[in-house]
């Protein structure tokens, strides 16, 4: 119920104005979504505010970090549409949790690009780099790097996507570790043109060369729904479950975002 | 050659027309010998009278039908082969192609005149040539709803008819295209047609004619801002070309060029200005508005198969681009540029603020003149028609219905032979719909939010979405007759009906 009550409240918050969305890395929990190979049009801002909350989650402080049971995450995610076929995008993580406030995180850096329409190709394709620095009460490896392939496909009321994402330590304990795998995957319904419904699944199986037991993978599925109200809105909710012991076990997701366009609009443009 | 209007310009007229004594009426011949200046409101009762004799006479001369054998020698021949369009050198397409150009040559016939066309398929699809526009029998109007047989690949056919009724017309295919988005209208296969009337019958006195179609190539389906599939494109041009890959037009300075313009694009509306000038608008779909309703503009709005004629007076000499109004479309090709005699330099656009066009510029309130021959205090017949679409996913086209039903599932409204129709055109969609009615004409009563309109007469109008349009038709062409929303998609998916004679 507190993480229905947190989510409400950070929903409510943003539909008041307040310029906060959300990005991606299920382990972290500050970004927890699945890539779509579109990215921003040219003068359009798109603003996120990412709310999770992590209902059952680890309960140790382990190495200083931490724990993340009972953590309200809010991120905000600004992603600035640079050609019709680039963006960037910007991200503030945050931090609220009982005996700590509300704490900045860290911030990221995610410019991407992706096959123009133009080459008629029968999938999405797009390519994402994410560069960024996360406090080290939060995550051991403070500095990182992301280079996520994203690959999706709308058939008829179905929908698929795929981002089997690299990760690269530059500066923490995992740097040797050389580079991550960390794969996330979507499937969606179209059960009416507002209503979309699904699941997503997000990994870390550890050093691609030699990837960790399964007791110390990272796993989690979510039950998710996507709601096209509006094309200036996007607003995914979720709830997901960890699969393994290394994994947080129960964690309730939302995404709010809402496109600006800046600029002198006319018809003629 | 495409892209070339003085090459358009020189096209053979056909080479012998036939005149048979059940067409030729006293008051035409007479009409026609006639050459005496006709003032404005003649033209216009002329021309309003004409298309419902005309009609009538098309109606009596349904006998008309494609020639089993062949043997006569055709006024024309289109042939219907693979052909390579190359709006830029980056931007080649396969394509289907009339007579190896792209638009189609211009064919010129003479109003109520038989004539008789021969059409080779050497493709490998089966195909059909819709006259569009004509008050052709159904079995050669070139839509198999309406049960003109089609063309199989190898085959040879003539068609004879006297077309009526006249004015600026056009020949496309009328075939399925599904998701091959080359195909059907999405191709190259269309072309100019012009019916001439009698002597001195144009709307407006001009120097010359010039030609364009405007297309659009390479589509692709792709999700639109309301979460819908809508067809995408590559490359935009005129008369097969982009913005700087075609000739020019070249004019004299004084000169009144009368632009026929043809949006035979397969689903897009587009807008178009001429930099430096302004456009008289004479007649629209080939049908001439009254002298009082013509209209100096600055701008034109076509919607998938609609035509406008407009005088041009060549009174800003320079080089200056004529092209489409929004920005990603001209820059996408749509465009050809209209040079000076003797003027050089860097083509001008002069880029307007906004779109600015409506059907209700055009109106007119004189409601004495009915457009066709029915008693103007008897009221027309209502038939109401809703358009809506079915949601079958964000990664698939809609389903588009007519009052809840799709084609081949649609009502067939039976229709009175000489009763007068009123179409009420419910667009309860997300989008616009440029609806046409094959084999006849109507008149636009009310659209944009006006109401009462007189003199206006299209075969083919554009309903905005989430409003209500109504037109009015005599029924006077015996036989099936299509209905259908000229963007390709939109009738592959559903979007059409016929019409049957009682």
């Amino acid at each position: 119920m507190r993480a229905l009550l947190s989510l409400q409240r950070s929903l409510l918050l943003a539909a008041a104005g307040m310029v906060l969305p959300l990005c991606a890395s299920a382990q972290g929990n500050y970004e927890i979504q699945v890539y779509g190979a579109d990215t921003v049009a040219p003068k359009t801002l798109m603003v996120e505010l990412h709310s999770n909350y992590t209902v059952d989650g680890q309960k140790q402080l382990i190495d200083g970090v931490y724990p993340t049971n009972h953590q309200e995450h809010e991120t905000i995610e600004l992603t600035e549409g640079v050609t019709n076929w680039s963006e960037v995008g910007f991200y503030i993580f945050t931090s609220e949790q009982s005996g700590h406030g509300v704490q900045w995180v860290g911030d990221h850096i995610r410019p991407r690009v992706r096959a123009p329409d133009s080459w008629h190709w029968p999938v999405g394709v797009s390519l994402s780099t994410e560069v960024g620095y996360q406090r080290a009460v939060y995550s051991p490896d403070t500095w990182t790097w992301e280079l996520r392939p994203i690959v999706d496909k709308t058939l008829g009321r179905w929908y698929f996507a795929v981002n089997p994402a690299l990760e690269r330590t530059w500066h923490g304990p995992d740097v040797k570790q050389g580079l991550a795998f960390a794969p996330g995957a979507k499937i969606g319904y179209d059960f009416t043109k507002k209503i979309n419904a699904g699941f997503e699944y997000y990994a870390d199986y550890g050093d691609l060369r030699r990837f960790d037991g399964l007791h110390d993978q990272q796993q989690q599925l979510f039950v998710v729904t996507d709601l096209n109200v509006s094309p200036a809105w996007e607003i995914n909710i979720g709830v997901g479950m960890g699969g393994t012991s290394a994994t947080d076990h129960l964690i309730v997701k939302g995404i709010l975002g809402r496109r600006f366009q800046w600029g002198h609009h006319t018809a003629v443009d | 050659m495409a892209g070339s209007p003085s090459a358009m310009r020189g096209w053979k007229r056909a080479r012998h027309f036939v005149l048979t004594p059940c067409c030729s009426s006293p008051e035409r011949a007479c009409r026609i010998g006639d050459t005496r200046p006709m003032t404005n409101a003649e033209r216009w009762q002329l021309t309003r009278r004409s298309l419902v004799r005309s009609g009538l006479v098309g109606a009596a001369c349904a006998g008309l039908a494609p020639l089993p054998l062949l043997g006569a020698t055709p006024d024309a021949t289109l042939e219907i082969a693979p052909f390579i369009v190359e709006p830029t050198p980056r931007h080649r397409y396969k394509t289907l192609a009339y007579n190896g150009q792209v638009p189609g040559p211009l064919l010129r016939m003479r109003a109520g005149q038989a004539t008789t066309v021969e059409v080779r398929n050497h493709s490998t699809r089966e195909e059909v040539v819709h006259w569009h526009g004509l008050f052709l029998p159904s079995e050669i109007d070139g839509a198999m709803e309406e049960g003109t047989p089609m063309l199989a690949p190898g085959e040879t056919k003539q068609y004879t008819f006297r077309p009526e009724p006249a004015g600026f017309r056009w020949y496309h295919t009328h075939t399925f295209a599904g998701n091959d988005l080359t195909v059907g209208q999405f191709g190259g296969l269309h072309g100019f047609l012009m019916i001439d009337g009698p002597r001195g019958s144009q709307p407006a006195a001009f120097d010359r004619e010039v030609f364009l179609a405007l297309h659009d190539w390479g589509g692709q389906m792709l999700a639109s801002d309301d979460g819908s599939m809508m067809p995408s494109y590559d490359v935009s041009t005129i008369n097969g070309k982009a913005l700087g890959f075609g000739e020019p037009v070249r004019v004299k300075r004084g000169e009144r060029v009368m632009l026929h313009l043809l949006n035979s694009s397969p689903t897009e509306v587009h807008w178009i200005a001429l930099a430096g000038h302004t456009f008289h608008v004479v007649a629209l779909d080939g049908n001439d508005l009254p002298a009082t309703q013509q209209k100096s503009v600055p701008m034109l709005r076509l919607a998938p198969a609609e035509r406008i004629s407009t005088i041009v007076t060549m009174n800003a000499p320079g080089v200056w681009v004529l092209g489409e109004v929004r920005k990603h479309v001209q820059a996408a090709g749509m465009g050809i540029v209209v040079e000076y005699e003797g003027a050089g330099g860097k083509p001008k656009w002069i880029q307007p603020e906004d779109l600015a066009w409506s059907y209700r510029q055009f109106g007119g309130s004189d409601n004495s003149r009915t457009v066709d021959a029915s008693d103007p205090s008897e009221p027309a017949l209502p038939i109401r028609l809703k358009f809506s679409s079915k949601f079958e996913g964000h990664g698939s086209p809609e389903r588009w219905t007519i009052n809840g039903k799709s084609y081949p599932d649609t009502e067939e409204p039976m229709l009175q032979q000489g009763k007068r129709y009123r179409l009420i055109l419910d667009n309860q969609s997300h989008d616009d719909h440029p609806l046409h009615l094959h084999r006849h004409v109507f008149e636009v009563r009310s659209i944009d939010g006006a109401t009462g309109m007189n003199g206006i007469v299209k075969d083919t109008v554009l309903v905005p979405a989430h409003s209500i349009a109504e037109v009015e038709f005599l029924a006077q062409h015996p036989g099936r007759t299509l209905f259908h929303c000229h963007q390709q998609d939109h009738m592959d998916r559903g979007f059409m009906m016929v019409f049957r004679y009682a």
